[in-house]
């Protein structure tokens, strides 16, 4: 048992010594791929707003006129709140999920630590991410949306929206390394997901077993808390956000150390 | 004692050949004998062979090895377990302070990124920091002769220049250990150059360099050490001269025969005076080449040759029976013959012996071994060029009264 302790927490340190030394690393690669995206695109970062916002048309146009629902709040800003969140987490997966094979050549032949491979992939997400928040920012003051002080509580939100994040995308990258399954079945799962988080509409709508299961999904309180703190000046629900706080830390935990663990695997077997 | 910085004791690397399983079908057997605990790390299944068995080594400041071995020996396992890219099944690797390797030099290079944007991934990749690299950047690009070309995709770049541009950031990333795989195969004859002098630097400096190459002058001249690694185990661990001597002693008589089938070359051994192996000689030592050989048939007349190379190919000396007008009657069966030098006269450097049997008339080569058996030559001699002339020094000085010689040996003769 202490031994296992030792181990655990040799891991760690070299986790944490491993980060320190590459840090610039990081910067590198997210750079790298940000510079690979938008040089030959005429749009460039105007990407990363257009998607979530053809999006929020298509919604608006159903959940407005062909379904109307009340979400509480005007739909096109609901919409695109959790269009920009979810599209964070998917965005962040699909590239997540190939960022050690369609590296091959570092992977097989330099040493770094192999965690910045999917971590470029989530920071470069990042980035559209914080571009298309302009587009709700202007939405926000075009409804007259005020922000109050829950507002202080938002960075505590993406901490744990990129924790959580960073968990799956650990875990994922290592599964298509070893089993190319897995990127097809991703899209799978991530296209049901997107529906079983309460992205266009609210989750609790659902209801009866099925909706309990639902709230399973850490998704769900890390979406509504964005509202919550952004649109609706008000505290996330406390009991569904600490849920979904505790559920990412733990899995970005274990993923982390599982990933360090099964890192001297991968040259041979990617 | 201050453990060295390299350290590589009983090394175990289990392979497997073929392909493994990388679907989901066979995820679920996998898993089902991981859980049972059938998967012992130590045994062989099915597949699997040992890459590396039971290799150990230790080096220190100041060191360098050098790693030769045939293909597929085991040689670039060896280095992707110092660089940390693969991890040991049993033993252990320990690499202190930041590796520099000089293996694919240019692996982090991406195509549609300059060459500017390249150096600072690969630097960075390399574990430099962003500020170090802006500093040695001008350097870099001066060493890779790239400078015109630094803000042009290098995937318009020739294989040369990239070449050079990853050699020069790893050049620059001032390691505590250096390991380096095969890169004199890049680049012209003046980078290659470039390269040896930068290790060299190194080396003197102090740091430890791990070295594995084809190229056995090149290990002969930069290695304080040598292991020779045959089928993943250390067959031999010496001197540089004795590793390479062994490897070309036990290396079978070549992919394509360089002999007619009448008659071969066997081996050749390097001895000292008293017939023991000499692996460096000294340059007034004593030098006899023994040439094995064996005939599948009675062969009339033979002639040996035998020719000295300096490592860069200057032709230093060569000598056959037939300009030293001595006549073997016939050789059959196996058997040696001496080349006898009681005093070898060269500078030291690194040399290479061609040896040859050749027919009567010295037209139709029986056997020839072209720059085969390498051997250095030591001497506390300061001497410049290729060979050591006999030679003294004398001062005539005309003075008034008396005119004396002086012989600066310190004897004044009259």
């Amino acid at each position: 048992m202490t031994n296992r302790h030792s181990q655990l927490a040799a891991d760690v340190c070299e986790i944490v010594g491993e980060q320190r030394e590459y840090r610039e690393l990081l910067v590198r690669l997210t750079a790298r791929d940000l510079l690979l995206r938008y040089k030959q695109t005429v749009m460039g970062v105007g990407w990363a707003m257009f998607m979530p916002l053809v999006n929020t048309a298509v919604f608006s146009l159903i959940f407005m006129r062909v379904a109307p629902i009340d979400a509480g709040l005007p739909y096109p800003v609901f919409a695109y709140c959790g269009l920009l969140a979810w599209n964070f987490f998917a965005a962040s997966q699909r590239f997540a999920v190939v960022s050690l094979t369609s590296n091959t050549n570092l992977v097989t032949k330099v040493y770094c630590p192999r965690e910045m491979f999917p971590f470029s992939a989530i920071a470069v997400s990042l980035v559209d991410f914080a571009v298309g928040s302009l587009v709700l920012a202007g939405l926000m003051a075009y409804y007259r949306i005020g922000v109050g002080w829950p507002l202080l509580l938002l960075p505590v939100v993406v901490v744990v929206h990129v924790a959580f994040t960073t968990a799956v995308a650990l875990l994922l990258a290592m599964a298509n390394l070893f089993y190319r399954d897995v990127k097809y079945l991703f899209e799978i799962v991530l296209t049901v997901w997107m529906f079983a988080s309460s992205v266009v509409y609210p989750i609790d709508r659902v209801g009866g077993r099925l909706g309990a299961l639902l709230m399973l999904n850490p998704m769900t309180p890390i979406i509504d808390a964005y509202r919550a703190t952004l649109l609706r000046q008000e505290l996330p629900a406390a009991a569904p956000f600490a849920y979904a706080a505790v559920v990412a830390m733990a899995m970005l935990a274990v993923a982390w150390v599982s990933f360090h663990r099964a890192e001297f695997q991968f040259a041979e077997n990617i | 004692m201050e453990r060295a910085p390299i350290v590589f004791e009983s090394v175990w690397k289990k392979f497997r050949r073929g392909e493994r399983h990388d679907s989901l079908r066979d995820l679920i057997p996998s898993i089902v004998r991981r859980v049972s605990g059938r998967a012992v790390r130590d045994e062989l299944v099915d597949q699997e062979f040992w890459a590396v068995r039971d290799v150990s080594f230790s080096v220190g400041a100041g060191e360098a090895l050098g790693i030769i071995g045939p293909n597929g020996a085991g040689k670039s396992t060896i280095l992707k377990l110092l660089t940390r890219i693969l991890k040991p099944t049993r033993g252990r690797c320990e690499v202190r302070g930041r590796a520099g390797a000089l293996i694919e030099v240019a692996a982090g290079f991406h195509p549609d990124l300059t060459g500017r944007e390249n150096v600072f991934l690969q630097g960075a990749l390399m574990g430099m920091k962003q500020a170090e690299i802006g500093r040695k950047f001008d350097e870099i690009v001066e060493f890779a002769g790239v400078s015109e070309f630094i803000d042009t995709p290098v995937k318009r770049y020739s294989s040369g220049m990239n070449a050079r541009l990853g050699f020069a950031i790893a050049a620059h990333l001032d390691p505590d250990v250096l390991i380096i795989d095969e890169v004199l195969s890049v680049g012209d004859a003046r980078f290659q150059e470039r390269c040896l002098e930068r290790m060299r630097e190194l080396r003197r400096r102090g740091t430890p360099l791990v070295f594995v190459s084809h190229n056995l002058l090149a290990v002969l001249e930069l290695c304080t050490r040598a292991l020779l690694i045959e089928r993943g185990r250390v067959r031999f661990d010496g001197t540089p001269a004795a590793t390479i001597q062994e490897y070309r002693s036990a290396r079978p008589s070549g992919d394509e025969p360089s002999h007619d089938g009448d008659a071969r070359i066997t081996g050749v051994q390097l001895l000292d005076q008293r017939g023991r192996p000499a692996h460096a000689i000294e340059t007034d030592g004593w030098l006899t080449v023994r040439i094995h050989y064996e005939t599948s048939r009675p062969i009339d007349r033979p002639h040996f040759g035998v020719d000295v190379v300096r490592g860069d190919g200057v032709h230093c000396y060569g000598t056959n029976t037939r300009i030293d007008r001595l006549e073997i009657a016939e050789i059959d069966g196996a058997g040696h013959v001496d080349l006898v030098i009681p005093r070898l006269c060269l500078l030291p450097g690194c040399y290479s012996l061609s040896v040859a049997i050749q027919d009567t008339h010295g037209v139709r080569p029986h056997d020839v071994q072209y720059q085969a058996y390498p051997f250095a030559v030591t001497s506390e001699r300061r001497d410049l060029g290729l060979v050591y002339l006999e030679h003294r020094w004398q001062l005539n000085q005309l003075s008034v009264g008396q005119s004396s010689v002086v012989n600066l040996n310190g004897v004044a003769t009259r």
